[in-house]
């Protein structure tokens, strides 16, 4: 009997002094719940300190596994408007994540909805509500491709972070996904005291303290409100990409992609209609063609061919190369210019092809294919650009090693690199490089990192702003650059621009391209920077299947230009002539631009 | 009368001390900030509680002014009056948690099984100690005995009380053993328990436990009969057991077995009450946490805590401190109780009082041993600290008799 006093002394010595650690911790694991509070998604702002992007509270209707009645599933689904399967595959996919832990069963439900669960709640055990936000979009741009849309993370990012839970929303793509990590800000913990229902009883007040949730930084971008909804009306119902920048700092002012997408339409409650759409669309609405599109330059590319060619010594500004019609080697390389004498700048202005078709032949067959290569790179061209936006190109400038990868060692030759000097062939580029490089001319040689966002200002009251990132490049000579802007100024006057760019307000030089496309009408590409003298703006435009640049990217650059610079549009028939313009192509024309 | 000076005052402070544990701890456990989860029929728990403390207060006072031939001429008439209440109940008893063990008089219920235990003692006692050559070393007189003691406990286990069936049962090798069963033949008689115990762990054990004891019975009685029979009723008990746990027992019984084995099987079913159980203890730690502020007992964590898991609550709010001083309170109470025994010179007292006593302390240890997980789960309450009327009271004028005995002992005397 005493022995046995001993056991039981023995027992609970052995369960309240050695195990206590134990068996502490499992009553605290018990009476208090840890609950994760999600702090407010950072905000967007654009350059002037619009608030373009903030939250909008949306009711949310959870399910704690552990305590829902199956049975309960077509109640449910009746009160939710919703199919049983959805309903019951959900609360499945919520069971793998936690049987113990709420997640969101139906997010962005609407307040009638809302209401008809709150008044059922009785009879739906483990049924919950969570009032949480969505993205709101409240100025008139759209700017699809540079917010990019938030969707609910999947396993794999739940297996790649720590900090998410189930139903939590990431950005997917745009800037709320490059910034996701700045824009989600810090969970919030707060610990509560609960019963063994799981019925919260408050907050729970210990060691363990509360901490609130950091909310997002808050994104100050270097986009222009405004100019981003005239450039979005200019390009709707057309296919093609504009991109806006400052060529001295490289801040993105406007960037556009058309088709665009209804952001709002994906923020809330997966439309998964609407997702399917826009997912199944030839057009490729979700498609980024400002940084994404790969597309030969065309002749936008000929002014870099002149500085490049001033700077090997192939050419001076003064070298004169006849036009009689194309340049004859192997075969004819037509040039649709103007027969007669050309220099440099008046190559740019009229685009001759003879001339640069010449230049890169004398380029290739000297072996200075690499060195050409290597000068393109610098300004931009096919090597990353750094924009802080997902999926961009770095698009293609040959050397010879990606001409043996690509036709084979020893298989290519000399006729397929003529063509490069007026931006066809085996080269492409995205707009946004065309941009880039049109800003390294616009802003006396200096290459310029484009970027989206000027500032981040966290909650802490701290402000990180993002660096300049630009560079000399030292081979570009001032007198180099001279010419070739008095060759693209001589575009917008007397050349092909001069009847849909030449405003006669604002002092712009610009330069056409045409981008051959063997499926159909040529693409049109019109870069150019404003003012002449002191240039405060690049725009690049780029439209598909537009046919002839100067008739169709040429006036949409034009507007944007006069709309930045002056703030208003004065040429009422130049933006009736672009908002109803149709492709049209005259093939008799060829690539003259 | 007696001289007060001769009222055994340690045992009845032992009494004073746990009803006062008692009552603290029913108190924490129905008033407490658990109240609010609680029905408001077993909030006020405590304080009918109280009023049946108060009550044996006076049965505990009104008995000692009793002469003990009383009780012992009026043993058989408590037994009879006991059978007849347990048939009642039987057929008019209502069902609480499965067993049908109450009796209802008014807004008050009676487990008349509680007041069997006392009954069965008297009766058997008396019997065995009636006439002088009366012992159970007597087959026969051992077989009634046995039979005096089957009866209320095939009662019991038709009122499908099986923890107070285990009461009953373990009376017997006790009140034989001390009446002259040999320590062999004893030995015998708890045998399968031991058996059946370590089977439900393992049957391994049960198989090396039934060697060793009758090894063991052998040695002591050289009895080859006795030796047989005992080997064959191990072989049984653990054929039993497994059989048993494969098909007769019914699925809730079997969840308990399984969740004293292995409370992890499944924690949220029948696991939960002895993985809660364990919690509140061993998180008690040192000093406890507090009157009132024990998270497992006041969140509803631990189940049946005013009653059955009472020894939860005082390890969890008042610590090794609180649990250990009720294990040394009750320690001090057997031993004083049986030292009483000893100094009884009549056969009748000595036998009631060890009797008596065994049964507190299979209470104490089944329940104890169940809080703290050394047992499966039985559900029966620890004396004068586990909320229980009918139990209390029981308890209280069981202890009442041996006082009442001690302090008459000098005219209640086999040469008078």
């Amino acid at each position: 009997m005493i022995g046995l006093c001993l056991v039981v002394i023995g027992r609970i010595f052995y369960l309240q002094i050695i195990q206590y650690e134990t068996y502490s911790s499992l009553g605290e694991e018990n009476s208090i719940r840890q609950e994760y509070v999600s702090p407010a998604r950072g905000l967007i702002y654009d350059r002037n300190g619009i608030l373009i992007v903030d939250n909008e509270p949306i009711f949310s209707i959870t399910v704690t596994p552990a305590n829902f009645d199956k049975e309960k599933i077509p109640l449910l689904a009746r009160l939710l408007e919703t199919e049983i399967d959805e309903i019951t595959e959900r609360i499945n996919e919520a069971q793998r994540y936690s049987w113990y832990r709420t997640s969101p069963l139906l997010t962005d439900v609407n307040f009638e909805t809302f209401s008809l669960i709150q008044e059922n709640i009785w009879q739906l055990p483990g049924i919950g509500h969570q009032i949480e936000s969505k993205r709101h979009y409240p100025t008139d741009m759209i700017a699809s491709h540079i917010f990019g849309y938030l969707r609910e993370a999947d396993r794999n990012d739940y297996d790649k972070s720590n900090d998410l839970r189930l139903g939590d929303k990431i950005g997917k793509s745009g800037l709320e996904m490059i910034y996701e990590d700045t824009l989600r800000g810090d969970l919030g913990v707060e610990f509560l005291k609960v019963n063994a229902y799981g019925q919260s009883l408050g907050n729970y007040e210990g060691e363990r303290s509360t901490q609130n949730p950091i909310q997002g930084g808050n994104l100050y971008t270097t986009i222009d409100a405004e100019l981003q909804a005239f450039v979005e009306l200019l390009m709707k119902d057309k296919i093609g990409a504009v991109v806006a920048m400052n060529p001295l700092t490289g801040e993105i002012l406007s960037l556009v992609s058309s088709p665009n997408y209804n952001v709002d339409r994906l923020a809330g409650r997966l439309d998964r209609d609407y997702w399917a759409h826009i997912n199944s669309d030839t057009t490729r609405p979700l498609y980024n063609r400002a940084i994404s599109s790969r597309q030969p330059p065309g002749s936008t590319f000929k002014p870099l061919m002149g500085i490049i060619g001033l700077h090997l010594g192939y050419l001076t500004p003064e070298t004169i190369v006849k036009n009689t019609g194309g340049f004859r080697k192997g075969r004819l390389y037509r040039d649709l210019a103007p027969k007669g004498d050309y220099n440099l700048q008046k190559a740019i202005t009229f685009s001759s092809n003879t001339f640069f078709n010449s230049l890169m032949d004398r380029i290739g067959t000297s072996g200075d294919l690499n060195t050409w290569s290597n000068l393109v790179n610098d300004f931009g061209l096919g090597v990353p650009n750094g924009i802080d936006l997902p999926s961009a190109t770095q698009g293609i400038i040959p050397d010879s090693a990606y001409m043996d990868q690509r036709f084979g060692k020893r298989k290519w030759g000399i006729g397929d690199i003529i063509n490069l000097g007026i931006g066809q062939g085996v080269i492409s580029v995205s707009p946004l490089q065309i941009a880039q490089m049109t800003s390294s001319i616009a802003n006396g040689g200096y290459r310029i990192r484009p970027h989206l966002v000027h500032s981040i200002h966290n909650d802490d009251g701290s402000v990180m702003i993002t660096p300049i990132v630009y560079e000399k490049i030292d081979w570009v000579k001032p007198e180099y650059l001279e010419t070739v802007k008095k060759g693209m100024r001589g575009v917008v006057q007397e050349g092909s621009g001069r009847y849909y760019a030449k405003t006669g307000i604002i002092d712009l030089a610009g330069k056409t391209g045409t981008a051959e496309n063997p499926h159909g009408f040529s693409h049109g590409w019109f870069t150019s920077f404003a003012p002449y003298e002191d240039p405060e703006i690049v725009v690049t435009v780029f439209l598909e299947n537009a046919g002839f640049a100067s008739s169709s990217a040429a006036p949409i650059a034009s507007l944007i230009l006069e709309k930045y610079l002056t703030g208003e549009i004065n040429r009422q028939y130049t933006y009736n002539y672009v908002m109803n313009w149709v492709p049209k192509e005259d093939n008799s024309q060829g690539d003259s631009e | 009368m007696s001289n007060v000076r001769d009222f055994n005052w340690s045992i009845t402070f032992a009494w004073v001390l746990l009803t006062i544990i008692g009552l603290t701890a029913i108190y924490s456990a129905t008033q407490g900030p658990v109240s609010d989860f609680l029905a408001e029929y077993i909030q006020i728990n405590f304080y009918k509680q109280l009023g049946f403390v108060v009550v044996s207060i006076l049965l505990m006072i009104s008995v000692q002014f009793i002469s003990p031939r009383t009780f012992l001429q009026l043993s058989f008439v408590f037994y009879f009056i006991g059978i007849v209440l347990m048939v009642l109940t039987l057929i008019f008893g209502s069902e609480i948690n499965g067993a049908k063990s109450w009796f209802r008089i008014g807004p008050f219920g009676i487990q008349s099984s509680e007041f069997m235990k006392i009954a069965t003692i008297l009766a058997v006692a008396n019997y065995l100690t009636s006439r002088r050559n009366i012992s159970a070393e007597n087959i026969r007189y051992a077989f009634t005995s046995v039979l005096i003691i089957l009866l209320p406990a095939a009662l019991v286990i038709l009122q499908n009380d099986f923890g107070t069936a285990i009461i009953f049962f373990a009376l017997i090798p006790v009140m034989l053993f001390w009446s002259g069963l040999p320590y062999g033949v004893s030995l015998f008689i708890i045998s399968p328990a031991i058996i059946l115990y370590l089977t439900v762990i393992g049957w391994q054990f049960g198989l090396v436990a039934a060697l060793l004891l009758t090894g063991l019975i052998f040695f002591i009685q050289r009895r080859t009969w006795l030796t047989i029979t005992s080997f064959v009723t191990g072989m049984l008990t653990i054929t039993g057991v497994q059989l048993a746990l494969s098909s007769v027992l019914q699925p809730h019984q079997i969840a308990r077995i399984t969740a004293f084995t292995n409370p992890s099987f499944d924690p949220t079913g029948a696991g939960w009450n002895v993985i809660q159980a364990k919690t509140a203890i061993g998180s008690g730690g040192l000093m406890g946490k507090g009157f009132m502020e024990g998270t497992q007992t006041q969140l509803k964590f631990l189940p049946e805590s005013y009653t059955d898991f009472i020894y939860c609550v005082i390890g969890e709010e008042f610590g090794f401190l609180g649990a250990g001083l009720v294990v040394i309170t009750f320690a001090f109470l057997f031993i004083r109780l049986l030292r009483m025994a000893g100094n009884h010179k009549h056969p009748y007292a000595q036998l009631v009082t060890v009797s008596v006593t065994a049964v507190f302390f299979i209470h104490f240890f089944i329940n104890i041993g169940s809080a703290t997980a050394l047992l499966p789960v039985i559900g029966i309450p620890l004396p004068f600290i586990s909320y229980g009327g009918s139990a209390f009271l029981t308890n209280t004028f069981m202890l009442a008799l041996c006082l009442n005995m001690d302090f008459h002992k000098r005219e209640f005397s086999i040469y008078r």
